[in-house]
């Protein structure tokens, strides 16, 4: 059901409801360079009043479609449709003049620049004072608080989305796409944007919106569009709709043999056995840790805590609250301040991250293009970032190509990647792909402590369910891991034991099953528990 | 030492300072952009030479014109090859230098005087006289320009612009910035002040123009680029310190005994070297943009 736009908004004619769209394309075929055919003759029409979602598995074409609408990609068929007739988008410029602004799924933020001059980019001539004005005008009204004065490589993944989304409702846009712009959001942010989502519609604004989560999809859209290997596989009302057809439509009606239920990942629900409790030693131990931000402020205030063989130990609370700084300081990637880190027993504080790797840590990073993958290397080359030195990959200085593709070969069959080719550059992979590939190599490290930082993110529901499994065997073979993740439903099926982090410190670890849904909300917020 | 004496060594200081400090804050809004020119000791030669012509045709205005435009070319042309045409910075850039040699041997024989021509004193830029002896009319121009440049970079919409192309090309292009464009402005402006640069040594500074002329001012300024991670402030300070040094070089040449002992090559060193040893010294944790360097592909 499409509602009708907005009372205020003058209708032409009234009558002719079907004729009114915003934006349609037709027939976009999209080939990239190296030959992989993205989209196939897509269709879609986008009407005003309306948020439109758009689902698909990883590599589906979601993102390269919303590129091409967006104007940062030219279609190599297929044309694009406005009420005034055909247009043609040669950047983003384009676009943005008629009014349809894309948040980014890999955010095109400026990284040495603050969010509000991230803002002001893209808005030519401007006085910084209103600007801020509007800005925070805008954050009251979304909920989407960050830091307008710092600039945003200090912010946290969660942060840096929000300012993204900022970025764009900054200017007005007739037509707002959003490639997964809640997979690092928390429940309460996501919310605040449906919120505002529903607002938009409101004023006969159109939205386009990504996600993996079909909870969201179900919640905020009014229709759906599902594309499967660039082609549109089908289109529903969202009200007729139900979890089920969407994923049958995401994945084919003929499901391979081999491939996992999608249902089982729906509703969170894990088959595992009672929670072991903490055996023997502690594998990684943090005493009384506290590591500075970028900006210099103590982002981890005197933190303790013990990680146990065969535990999950999660670390919910809003991005932003010291759990970047955490995760980088363990994995030696920061300094630390005070306090230590011990690693199966040794003290391993300030130690590079090479060494701690061949103790046996592995990291999946939040920010997958900072630390996790080197963009412009071929997907066999990232496979074995941080295992080069290996003596299965080394021979003398030399690198073994034959088993090093092996290994590739390997991760790619194994963890569903789609890609082009083992040496195709990572750059190329869509972005639930790259999260694939470095989830698989990280995993496959045959590590004894986890440090996995958003690890579903952007991952579709099949490959997130993969890897939540994969957790669970590497936890039942007795490895420690430390779960980091907005995603709360995540954190609280995975973990045995939940951490809720607020400014640098615990407000409390308690067990997922002792937990009701207010003392979640009171933990999250900062008030402490009665236990430690 | 007497005053007279000082004088004239802190006017050598500020006369060399002039072509390092307008070649390099030009390099750091090219950079700033992303785009990284290695050509800039050609166009200080090129231009040398194009100004003495401007200057024989119509005077020492339009001498330092001409080397602007000479700049101003070559850099639109070297834009053109890079932001347009994604090739690569590193060879544009050193085709520009070998460009250079031998246009401008080529042109020194064709005037007549194979390897040095002296420009007639009529069109040379007046100098301002003052009590304390004359100085070159640039010298106030370079003093400026870098507070200017660091207003424009850091102050103003076009500045951020252009900082945002040198640092995430993807990042500008989606906000609607138009990426090539903005990197071919960028370098060519850069290189228009590396070309009045070079019009200054032939027309205001030495007074003559030899293949030599440039000397290796082009790369001292990349250097001063360097130490000053892209802040033209402190561009301006590297220009400083080459100027003091080629004035200390000057200072221990005239030493008495000085000469008979030590070859002068090695003393006309020192100013390259000292400025290398400093600009290297102070570096500490500068950053790049990030794209500098890397030609923005889209897909
Ligand atoms: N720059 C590129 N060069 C070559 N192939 C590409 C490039 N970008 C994407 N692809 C390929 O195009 C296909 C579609 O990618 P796209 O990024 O649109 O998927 P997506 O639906 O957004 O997936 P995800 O949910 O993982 O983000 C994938 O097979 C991907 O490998
Ligand atoms: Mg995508």
């Amino acid at each position: 059901m499409t509602q009708g736009p907005g009372a205020s908004r003058p209708r032409p004619f009234p009558h002719k409801r079907v004729a009114e769209f915003l934006l349609r394309a037709e027939g976009l075929t999209k080939v990239y360079p190296d030959g992989t055919v993205a989209l196939s003759g897509v269709d879609l029409t986008v009407r005003p009043g309306e948020v439109l979602g758009l689902l698909g598995e990883n590599g589906a074409g979601k993102t390269t479609l919303t590129k091409i609408l967006s104007g940062l990609l030219p279609p190599t068929a297929g044309r694009i449709l406005t009420p005034r007739g055909p247009v043609r988008f040669h950047s983003p410029k384009d676009a943005l003049r008629i009014g349809i602004g894309m948040v980014h799924q890999h955010f095109a933020l400026v990284d040495t620049f603050t969010a509000l001059e991230n803002v002001a980019l893209g808005l030519g001539r401007v006085n910084f004072s209103l600007l801020r004005k509007k800005l925070e005008r805008l954050v009251a009204e979304t909920g989407l608080r960050v830091p307008l004065d710092v600039p945003v490589e200090n912010l946290a993944v969660g942060e840096r989305q929000r300012v993204e989304i900022l970025k764009v409702l900054a200017r007005d846009v007739k037509l707002l796409i959003l490639d997964e712009p809640t997979s690092v959001l928390t429940p309460v942010e996501t919310a605040e944007l449906f919120k505002f989502l529903r607002n938009l519609r409101e004023q006969g604004k159109a939205v386009v919106f990504i996600t993996h989560k079909l909870k969201e999809a179900l919640a905020v859209t009014d229709r759906i569009v599902v594309l499967r290997r660039g082609k549109v596989a089908g289109e529903v009302s969202t009200k007729e709709t139900t979890a089920k057809e969407l994923a049958r439509l995401m994945i084919g009606v003929e499901v391979e043999p081999g491939r996992r239920p999608v249902e089982l990942s729906l509703e969170a629900e894990f088959s595992r056995a009672a929670a072991p409790g903490p055996k023997g030693e502690p594998i990684l131990m943090v005493k009384d840790l506290q590591v500075r931000s970028d900006t210099g402020e103590l982002a981890v205030r005197g933190l303790s805590f013990e990680l146990y063989p065969g535990e999950i130990l999660g670390i919910a609370g809003v991005e932003g609250n010291g759990q970047t700084e955490l995760v980088e300081a363990i994995c030696g990637l920061r300094r630390v301040e005070a306090g230590e880190v011990e690693l199966l027993g040794r003290k391993v504080t300030g130690r590079p991250p090479t060494e701690l790797y061949r103790l046996g840590l592995a990291h999946i990073p939040e920010d997958r293009w900072k630390y996790g993958l080197i963009l412009s290397f071929t997907v066999t080359e990232n496979s074995i970032l941080g295992l080069q030195r290996e003596r299965d990959f080394q021979a003398a200085g030399f690198l073994r190509a034959r088993a090093i593709r092996g290994h590739a070969a390997r991760l790619v069959r194994e963890f569903g990647i789609q890609t082009a080719g083992l040496s195709a550059p990572a750059k190329s992979l869509s972005g639930g792909n790259q999260q694939k590939l470095i989830a698989g190599r990280e995993l496959s490290k045959d590590p004894k402590v986890i440090i996995a930082a958003q690890p579903t993110r952007g991952l579709d529901i099949g490959a997130a369910q993969f890897i939540r499994e994969l957790l669970f065997r590497l936890r039942e073979e007795g490895r420690a891991i430390l779960l980091v993740s907005a995603d709360l439903d995540e954190v609280l099926a995975l973990s045995d034991r939940v951490a809720f982090m607020y400014e640098g410190t615990f407000t409390g670890i308690v067990r997922p099953a002792e937990l009701t849904a207010e003392a979640v909300g009171l933990l999250m917020g900062g008030v402490k528990a009665g236990k430690g | 030492m007497s005053w007279a004496y000082f004088w004239s060594l802190f006017s050598i200081s500020l006369h060399a300072m002039v072509p390092i400090t307008l070649t390099a804050v030009g390099e750091v809004i090219g950079e700033s952009a992303g785009l990284f020119n290695i050509g800039l000791e050609g166009i200080l030669l090129l231009s040398a030479f194009t100004g003495t012509l401007g200057a024989r045709a119509g005077g020492p205005i339009l001498g330092l014109l001409m080397g602007l435009v000479t700049g101003l070319g070559i850099g639109l042309v070297f834009g053109v090859i890079c932001a347009y045409w994604k090739g690569s910075q590193m060879i544009a850039g050193v085709g520009i230098n070998l460009f250079a040699l031998g246009f401008v041997a080529f042109g020194l024989q064709v005037l007549g005087s194979p390897g040095f021509y002296t420009v007639p004193r009529d069109v040379q830029l007046a100098p301002i006289r003052t009590s304390v002896g004359s100085f070159s009319p640039l010298i106030p121009v370079a003093l400026l320009l870098p507070f200017l440049i660091h207003w424009f970079l850091n102050h103003t919409g076009v500045g951020l612009r252009i900082k945002a192309v040198g640092e995430n090309p993807e990042a500008a292009d989606v906000a609607g910035i138009p990426v090539e464009l903005t990197q071919l402005l960028s370098t060519a402006v850069g290189a228009a002040l590396a070309g009045l640069a070079g019009a200054y040594m032939s027309v205001s500074w030495l007074g003559s123009v030899t293949k030599e002329i440039s000397a290796g001012r082009g790369f001292i300024a990349l250097a001063t680029v360097v130490f000053s991670g892209l802040r033209p402030l402190l561009a301006l300070a590297g220009g400083l310190i080459f100027g003091f040094f080629e004035s200390l070089a000057t200072w221990i040449q005239s030493l008495p005994g000085v000469k008979e002992a030590v070859p002068w090559q090695f003393i006309s060193m020192i100013p390259y070297v000292a400025t290398l040893l400093v600009v290297a010294g102070v570096i500490g944790r500068v950053r790049f943009p990030k794209a500098l360097g890397v030609p923005y592909r889209r897909e």
